[in-house]
């Protein structure tokens, strides 16, 4: 199944939205359902028990709050690991899977990822790409998605599967809207820009 | 998992059953009270062969918790009959080789016979169109229309005797 | 409308000596019109416990690890079972070889390595039903995903193997015909139409799910298994192999069974994990599939991918056929997998028509889709769909009417029996006598007049003809045997007089809705001479019938009933010595008539049927060397298959807006011989159009690229609804079968087999202004409507 779709937000730089973008800490809290997003060594050896046990009771600041230099330390990398748990309802089943994610490519303004989750009757597979377009009056973010999914959800086709897919992906990007709005009222928030150009 | 105790009163007896939570109204039915004239087919509300009434309205027990039955009054196909006489809508099945298998006709009769009390004279569209919630896969509908039409025939005319 | 329903009647109403042949009401509705009937799931054993099947999710998979332990330690779960706990045979085996088939294993549960989305991986058993799901749940399958296939195209050119004993996914390569002879009719010919088509895959749909309750008793080791079956012999002995359970200590038992349609015949993993779990956990199991599991396991049906041309000469003599197919097997070798694209398809190739050389080529091949089986028809309609899409091309090209095409083509009355090039010999048919009917139901002149009309007001009406033919009443064994049957096709039969006069008639077919209690009663009342009501019918259990092969390929009237027959008149006869003694005559001096005998032009020296039965209890006054009682078994085992033959036609209206298509009229003419009764016959005719339509319009299998089924459920499968399918007009001509003492040809399978080409051949001819040759089923609105307007609109 192929996915694709542009979010626009206005009032931002490239710059913010590819630091909101790349912060584990931030796309866990935006994307609905998801208990953790933790990086992970070996691909293939994760145990998502210990590390749901792991996680931190409270997680640190994210933006608006956080400094732009600790989201900086803590970004994505380029050929990193990372194990998320995931529930996603879709039509009357509830399934949680637990998926890892690799980042293939990252580069600025551009990022590709691909990973797979399971759940108990129903798995996926997918690779996703990335890219922030600046414009005029803010920054589109084009997005593609390419899906393999198999067992019960599989079953349910793309009658049910495409409005869920759609779902979590416009919750997602209207949570990091969200927050990188508050951003932009932030009092210095010019100074926050600079800072974050100044990153990159 | 959390358990009710409820009351269902299904043709006429009252059944006091303690359910799970999750416990269909089809399987708490079949499985708890011993009324397997109703039968499974999916599990997608699509076939109906579960059709049963609830308070007099044709529901398909399946997509109904037991729970969310309690102190409501059930007819199963058990309670069609009386007396020993059959239910025009069963006659009207028999004359016209309305069933060949039979799984799905306990359903198809539920229905019809709500279909009978809203409209006592349907045409085959009619029919046809109120049936769309009962699958059957042997008789191609078109038997099954004809009983439908017979037992409004009979209805008709024992309603007219009465008067 | 024309009306012509078949009228039943009272069985109380017909008198004795007219039972056979009246379309009285069924006897079994009583039951299944108040709840009595008794499904499998409806069984309820004390002790029972309930098994729940863990699946793959993926359609091709190697298995790296299962992880059962959290399953195990959960409430109310007895115990978990994987491949490594089966200690006997557990092979699926096929009842039909072929000599080029690669056979392959096909565990009951999967070891390494899953071939199909559903393929079995470990069983539960549980207190309850719930439980057993909810355990399911959570047992662990490490996988690792293989690359899929789910045509059988792509499976023989490029897809990786499933099986190491089928190099290329082939599972077999088959012809049949002339291919010289074919060639060379080409070559001369004067004109050729040639299709390219698929014939989808199709999900049987009973709307009873498959289900089994197993119940051993470890000191007698009797096991018991009463399941959805339609053959319960044939089930006791491949499941005697598979669990490694002696066939005498194995009862296998048809409840009321809701319909099958071939999806009930073959022998599945499931059924016996619930035999075999029942004899470990010494607890009575029942399994009943969910909707999803029926969709996902039961054999489907189809499966084509096919290239077919036909030759004709310069009036429209057709000189030959030829047909290329692959057949789409799925992933493993079902019951009769082989000879349902093989025997059942290329020898019926020859249709109606006079076809003097055919050439046909079929390559199995195994694909990551369940197994696919016989489903109603099986092979039949997939020969007739290809047959009769080819005449309407050939008609066409011809520029022929296509009513006078075929019947320019049809094999001539007077050459019966017939010799197809494709090695069967039709015994009897009258194929105009069915045109001829069609064409009168349908007002044909008047038709086209409309249609020209219509078309000037741009509105498209289209007609379509199918005119079918079908072999069955499966089967003569010796010849089904020379063809690759590891069992015998005969039926088997027991008809037993009680002391007092009544009757109880066993028969080794396996009825699902067919209504075989009252047509069987219909046959051995008349046979015998005695009430109808005094007749009582036993089918589906092992332990009460002698032997059996089962009901499908429409063979319950023409060999069941014919093994009745022949019991019958057994009985007949012994009673007629008994009779002869007691009348002090000569057996030759006895004649039988209404179940009275008498002597020869001394009609009042007679004794009633039932009086000889008592006589023969009692014993007292039997002829020397007689052995006391009245019963008798027979083995019958037909001469030659059934032919059953007819026409139907669709007319259709395409809104070319939509590309909807609504149906004006569908007729049908039906010659299925003899008909026992007719009532039962109409409805079995009205059922199998119903299903044609269905994949015509509606139905179809659909799996993404990985394998994964995108129809399984009823939301996302189009089974017919009321509303889809449309008033069918039906008529009969008879032409008794020769060979069978009833003169019946077979009916369960006609309209399946008849339907889906009126329906395209109507759909095609309204959209001739167009330019379409060709949709493939289902015909979906967009379907429809993408072919009108990728040709541009009206040419």
């Amino acid at each position: 199944m192929e996915f694709e779709g542009t979010f626009t937000i206005e009032e931002v730089s490239t710059e913010e939205v590819w630091l909101a973008l790349s912060d584990p800490f931030l796309i866990k809290q935006c994307l609905p359902g998801c208990q953790f997003l933790t990086r992970v060594e070996d691909p293939d050896d994760v145990d998502f028990e210990a590390l749901g046990e792991q996680e931190p009771d409270e997680d640190p600041p994210t933006l608006p709050e956080a400094a732009p230099e600790d989201i900086s330390d803590r970004a994505f990398e380029e050929g990193g690991h990372y194990a998320a748990l995931m529930q996603i309802g879709v039509g009357s089943v509830k399934p949680t899977f637990r998926t890892v994610v690799t980042i293939d490519e990252r580069e600025f303004p551009a990022m590709n990822a691909s990973g797979e989750g399971s759940a108990t009757d129903s798995s996926f597979e997918m690779s996703s790409g990335m890219t922030l377009v600046e414009t005029d009056g803010g920054v589109d973010i084009e997005w593609e998605a390419e899906a393999d999914v198999f067992g019960k959800i599989a079953q349910m086709g793309q009658r049910v599967i495409s409005p869920v897919a759609n779902r979590v992906v416009s919750r997602f990007f209207g949570s990091v809207e969200d927050r990188l709005t508050e951003v932009a009222k932030e009092d210095d928030s010019e100074g926050l820009r600079d800072r974050v150009r100044n990153l990159l | 998992m959390a358990e009710h105790e409820i009351t269902l009163t299904v043709n006429g007896t009252d059944h006091e059953l303690t359910v799970e939570s999750r416990e269909l109204l089809v399987h708490a039915l079949r499985e708890e009270l011993g009324y397997t004239g109703l039968n499974v087919g999916c599990e997608s509300t699509m076939c109906g062969a579960c059709t049963v009434h609830l308070d007099g309205d044709a529901v398909k027990s399946c997509t109904v918790l037991a729970a969310q039955a309690d102190g409501q009054e059930v007819t199963t196909v058990e309670g069609l009959a009386e007396g020993g006489e059959f239910h025009p809508i069963q006659e009207g099945f028999q004359e016209e080789h309305g069933l060949q298998c039979g799984y799905c006709t306990p359903g198809m009769m539920m229905t019809a016979t709500q279909l009978l009390e809203e409209n006592p004279d349907p045409n085959d569209e009619e029919i046809r169109d109120a049936l769309e919630g009962n699958l059957c896969r042997c008789t191609g509908y078109q038997n099954i229309v004809n009983a439908v039409e017979n037992a409004a025939e009979k209805m008709g005319a024992s309603t007219q005797g009465d008067d | 409308m024309t009306e012509m329903s078949v009228e039943s009647v009272d069985p109380d109403d017909v008198d004795a000596a007219d039972i056979l042949g009246s379309a009285i009401e069924r006897r079994e509705d009583p039951a299944l019109l108040t709840g009595d009937a008794e499904y499998t799931d409806d069984i309820q054993l004390p002790q029972m416990t309930h098994m729940a099947v863990k699946r793959s999710q993926h359609a091709h998979a190697t298995i790296e690890g299962i992880d059962t332990s959290a399953a195990e330690a959960m409430d109310d779960v007895v115990a978990v079972y994987t491949a490594e706990d089966i200690d006997v045979p557990g092979n699926l085996p096929t009842g039909w070889l072929l000599d080029t088939l690669n056979q392959v294993d096909h565990p009951i549960l999967a070891d390494d390595r899953v071939r199909y989305q559903g393929d079995a991986i470990a069983v539960v058993i549980a207190e309850e039903r719930y439980a057993a799901h909810d355990a399911v749940d959570a047992i662990d399958v490490d996988c690792e995903r293989l690359e899929a296939v789910t045509s059988p195209r792509e499976a023989l050119d490029t897809a990786p193997d499933l099986h190491d004993d089928a190099p290329g996914n082939t599972a077999f390569e088959w012809e049949i015909g002339d291919a010289e002879k074919t060639s060379a009719a080409f070559e001369s010919a004067s004109h050729t139409a040639s299709i390219d088509l698929e014939n989808q895959l199709i999900i049987p749909n009973a709307m009873e799910p498959r289900a089994a309750v197993a119940d051993y008793n470890p000191s007698t080791e009797e096991l018991e298994v009463a399941m959805t079956t339609q053959n319960p012999h044939l089930h006791r002995l491949l499941m005697s192999g598979v669990i490694d359970h002696p066939e005498h200590k194995l009862q296998i038992r048809a409840p009321d069974v809701g319909g099958g349609f071939g999806s009930k015949i073959h022998h599945y993993a499931d059924e016996a994990l619930a035999a075999w779990t029942a004899k470990q956990v010494e607890r009575p199991v029942k399994w009943v599939a969910t909707r999803t599991e029926t969709y996902l396991t039961d054999a489907q049906g189809r499966g084509h991918e096919t290239h077919g041309e036909i030759a004709m000469d310069d009036d429209g003599t057709i000189v030959g056929l030829k047909v290329e197919t692959e057949a789409n097997l799925g992933a493993y070798l079902s019951t009769f997998a082989p000879a349902v694209p093989t025997y059942l398809y290329g020898t019926l190739l020859s249709g109606q028509y006079d076809i003097p050389a055919i050439h046909c080529e079929v390559t199995g091949a195994f694909t990551n889709v369940p197994p696919v089986d016989a489903y109603r028809g099986a092979g039949r309609p997939e020969a007739s769909y290809v047959v009769e899409r080819l005449i309407h091309l050939a008609a066409k090209k011809m520029e022929m009417d296509p009513a006078e095409f075929r019947r320019q083509n049809f094999v001539p009355d007077d050459a019966f029996p017939y010799e197809t090039q494709v090695a069967v010999a039709y015994d009897s048919g009258e194929y105009e006598k069915t045109l001829d009917r069609a064409l009168e139901m349908l007002d044909y002149e008047d038709f086209r007049e409309r249609q020209r009309e219509a078309r000037e007001e741009g509105r498209y009406l289209g007609v379509g003809f199918s005119a079918y033919i079908e072999a069955c009443g499966l089967a003569p064994s010796e010849l089904a045997g020379q063809l690759g049957a590891q069992a015998g096709l005969w039926e088997s039969s027991l008809v037993r007089f009680q002391p007092s006069g009544t009757v109880t008639a066993y028969c080794g077919t396996s009825g699902h809705g067919q209504g075989h209690d009252t047509t069987y009663a219909q046959i051995v009342a008349n046979e015998l001479g005695i009430d109808y009501e005094d007749v009582d019918v036993v089918e589906g259990d092992t332990d009460e019938i002698p032997q059996g092969m089962g009901t499908y390929g429409s063979r319950s009237a023409a060999v069941g009933g014919s093994a009745l027959v022949k019991s019958s008149q057994k009985v007949v006869e012994k009673a007629r010595s008994i009779a002869a003694h007691q009348l002090e005559a000569s057996e030759a001096d006895i004649d039988f008539e209404n179940g009275e005998f008498h002597v020869t032009g001394a009609p009042d020296r007679s004794m009633h049927i039932t009086e000889v039965a008592e006589q023969a209890y009692l014993a007292h006054n039997m002829p020397d060397e007689t052995e006391p009682g009245l019963e008798a078994t027979s083995f019958y085992d037909p001469d030659n298959f059934v032919f059953p033959f007819g026409m139907h036609a669709a007319i259709v209206e395409i809104d070319p807006d939509t590309g909807e298509i609504e149906f004006e009229r569908y007729v049908a003419v039906d010659d299925v011989g003899n008909q026992i009764n007719p009532k039962i016959v109409e409805g079995q005719i009205h059922g199998g159009v119903a299903q044609g339509i269905g994949q015509a319009l509606y139905e179809a299998a659909e799996y993404d690229e990985n394998g994964q089924l995108l129809t399984g459920s009823m939301q996302d499968y189009a089974v017919p609804k009321a509303e889809h399918i449309p008033e069918m007009e039906t008529d009969s001509t008879v032409t008794p079968s020769p060979h069978n003492p009833l003169g019946v040809k077979g009916v369960g399978e006609a309209g399946t087999i008849a339907a889906p080409q009126a329906v395209v051949n109507a759909v095609v001819d309204a959209l001739e202004p167009f330019g379409v040759d060709h949709i493939d089923m289902p015909l979906k609105d967009e379907k429809v409507w993408r072919a009108i307007h990728e040709n541009g609109g009206e040419n």
